[in-house]
């Protein structure tokens, strides 16, 4: 080990973790507003992928070869608008089917956990049997291992810098939301006291479908950015979904920075494991921090909930 | 007491990731020492050598044949492999040469019974085997199986085929160890991946000048049977070996990635399947690797040159299997199956198709009426001259002889460079 590696593995930890606090920002708003975890969440993102990949290739086809860095950075922002949307779409008609329906006929907590497990189920397969099952790559229009800063030995390449940096973008955008507008505000009512924000004049169920379409918005843009860093299949969101509901805990569910610090932390410390212990215990370290964080600080690092922080 | 909840919740995925832990087990790891040399070979500067394609004009000489009481009776040859899930082509290229095998038989006129065709998918894993065996052995009209395609699959399914008495013939499952387990009937056409293992190594070597190589497993029944060979073969030959296993599935390659491009290796051999592989080549480019990239037969395939795009150019696989897109033998039935489905054969076809149509020459031996013991039997002694090969098993179900061929990406296209036997003269 070196200073070196050190600094590689700190980049690729940042840029997994990027991608997982996305993710995982999905899981603490639904959790922040319906106390559910939308198990669900893990198709969004799959969707999301889905939706940027059809819409790049409709736009330069899906033989598209390498193009100037403006164009293909105007493709890229598209593509992730289109992976953002497919996502808040899904998040949406997920909410009306699955949730909205046991919602109102207040099923019990237990009913939500299975109709977002069965909705996670039918999503995959639907994709798995719309899209096909092989697993799909987006055109080459962008050189993404090019690198865009170094120094000396030093890298940083280019879908490294995307990742980061969108991911950093929406996340600054999402806690300006929750924290200077009115839907923001509602949100935080919803997820302090339901009952009292509704008496209020705060409309929970449009307060709620809301914040799945924020989540999916999310969530679907991190598949697109997955997507375009590995490749797109119809059962590419099962880990990525546990390993980021596992950051949404680690950094406390309901809190939105939490969420942001437990994606990144995750990310670093999976990295950092294999750099320091084997690649074989990945995993297993991720989870046994998650399980010495929750052992000292039963609700996550910053522990708080949406409706009090934001 | 929803903190009780989350810390139950957050359990399930501990418990998933120590069982996992549990299962891998931790490899040797020989880790390089002394002065990185930078010189290396790449792929692309190995040259093809013209192969001898071996066996002889391959037409259906097929033992004589027996019996002609059964005319107008039909049996079944079922296909089992994955047509499904992230390595379905595979199966695809298996599957439809079984279908074009069977639909030559039939209208040739020249056997004394009807042959049908069904498949089963397993999905090319452990736990899909057993339910696709199943169904293929309740359905009395299934003689013998072509498959399973994969090594797991094959170990998990074969018990039940050895119950039941019915010959399976893979066309590509080729993990040293099937042959030894006691299954009563089953056979393949390919060498295992000892021959593999061993001529891979043995080729690797030749281009270590700095006597170093890095081997990554996907941790499969397939890609640690073949790793572990070559691993075995390196060390004999005087070579350090790193060793890693990352699981099939992974989609995120760049810790890997970075860790063998900062091993300075000669060569890096990755032993898993293509889907994995071009995911793994394109992070290894991002992470600055340049040196010498093999893969094994499980990456032999085109979709990994979709998928690894440009990060595939250099790649080089080593398969015991015949390309019949460049082999003069196969050249009819290369056209043939394109004219049938549209697309070219593909790594295993030419395989799956010597599998079926010695199983079609067994059946002809047969006299009387054909069942699946006969067909067991039959196998046993059976010679056909096939595609690839002249198909005749060893008593442990083994093919004779083996040949290895060497392939590598070149402009985007999977090209044949050789066998091994010509690359390392």
């Amino acid at each position: 080990m070196n200073l070196n590696e050190f600094v590689q593995f700190t980049i690729l930890g940042l840029t997994r973790g990027s991608l997982y606090a996305l993710i995982a920002l999905g899981y603490t708003l639904v959790y922040g507003v319906l106390q559910l975890i939308n198990f669900a969440h893990s198709e969004v993102f799959m969707m999301g992928a889905f939706g940027g990949l059809i819409g790049i290739q409709a736009l330069i086809g899906a033989n598209a070869t390498l193009m100037p860095v403006g164009q293909a950075l105007i493709y890229l922002v598209v593509g992730m608008v289109f992976g953002a949307v497919f996502g808040a779409v899904t998040a949406w008609v997920l909410e009306r089917v699955a949730y909205r329906p046991l919602r109102r006929r207040g099923a019990p907590r237990l009913a939500f956990l299975i109709s977002a497990i069965g909705a996670s189920f039918f999503l995959q397969n639907l994709a798995g049997k719309e899209f096909g099952r092989l697993p799909q790559y987006f055109p080459a229009f962008i050189d993404k291992s090019q690198p865009v800063f170094q120094i000396g030995n030093q890298r940083m390449n280019l879908i490294q810098v995307i990742i980061i940096f969108s991911a950093v973008a929406m996340m600054i955008g999402l806690d300006l939301i929750v924290r200077k507008t009115k839907l923001g505000q509602g949100i935080r009512a919803v997820a302090q006291d339901a009952q009292t924000a509704a008496l209020m004049g705060v409309d929970i169920d449009r307060t709620i479908s809301r914040t799945f379409v924020i989540g999916g918005l999310l969530g679907g843009a991190a598949g697109f950015l997955f997507g375009m860093f590995a490749n797109v299949s119809f059962n590419m969101g099962f880990l990525p979904g546990v390993k980021a509901f596992a950051a949404a805990v680690l950094g406390g569910i309901g809190n939105i920075r939490g969420a942001m610090l437990g994606g990144l932390l995750l990310g670093l410390v999976e990295n950092w494991a294999v750099l320091f212990i084997d690649i074989k215990w990945t995993d297993v370290i991720a989870f046994v921090v998650l399980v010495l964080v929750l052992m000292f600080r039963p609700s996550g690092l910053l522990g708080e909930r949406l409706g009090r922080a934001a | 007491m929803r903190h009780r909840f989350l810390a139950t919740a957050a359990l399930v995925p501990v418990l998933g990731a120590l069982s996992l832990a549990g299962c891998a087990k931790s490899s040797t790891t020989n880790t390089a020492t002394g002065t990185n040399g930078t010189s290396c070979v790449t792929g692309a500067s190995i040259k093809a050598v013209a192969a001898a394609p071996g066996g002889a004009a391959a037409t259906t000489t097929a033992g004589s044949g027996g019996g002609g009481a059964a005319t107008g009776k039909t049996y079944t040859i079922a296909y089992q492999g994955p047509l499904s899930g992230d390595n379905q082509q595979l199966g695809i290229n298996e599957d439809n040469a079984v279908q074009l095998a069977i639909e030559q038989a039939n209208a040739s006129a020249q056997l004394p019974f009807t042959l049908k065709y069904v498949n089963a998918d397993d999905q090319g894993t452990p736990d899909g085997g057993p339910p696709a065996a199943r169904k293929i052995v309740d359905n009395n009209n299934v003689v013998a199986v072509v498959g399973p395609a994969f090594s797991g699959a094959t170990k998990a399914s074969e018990p039940i085929f050895s119950q039941a008495g019915i010959a399976s013939v893979s066309p590509s499952a080729t993990n040293p160890t099937l042959t030894s387990q006691g299954f009563k009937t089953f056979f393949r056409v390919v060498p295992p991946d000892d021959a593999q293992g061993a001529e891979a190594a043995k080729f690797l070597a030749k281009y270590s000048p700095n006597k170093k190589i890095y081997l990554v497993d996907d941790t499969t029944e397939y890609g640690k049977g073949l790793a572990d060979v070559i691993e075995k073969q390196l060390s004999g030959l005087g070579i350090t070996v790193q060793r890693e296993g990352v699981a099939q599935g992974t989609k995120d390659y760049s810790a890997i990635a970075q860790k063998v491009a900062s091993a300075s290796v000669d060569a890096l051999y990755y032993s898993g399947y293509y889907a994995d592989a071009a995911l793994f080549a394109q992070a290894l480019k991002s992470a600055g690797y340049k040196c010498l990239a093999m893969s094994g037969d499980g990456s032999n395939d085109d979709q990994f040159v979709t998928g690894a795009k440009d990060a595939g150019e250099g790649w080089l696989f080593s398969c015991p299997c015949g390309d019949a897109r460049v082999d003069p033998n196969a050249a009819s039935f290369a056209q043939a199956y394109k004219a049938k489905f549209n697309v070219d054969p593909g790594t295993y076809s030419p395989e799956a198709y010597d599998a079926t149509n010695t199983i079609i020459a067994a059946m002809k031996t047969v006299s009387g009426d054909v069942t699946r013991e006969k067909v067991a039997t039959a196998l046993r002694t059976i010679e056909y001259v096939g595609l690839t090969k002249t198909v005749k098993f060893q008593p442990s179900g083994e093919v004779v002889g083996s040949t290895i061929f060497v392939y590598g990406v070149a402009g985007g296209k999977r090209v044949l460079k050789g066998t091994t036997e010509a690359l390392l003269k």
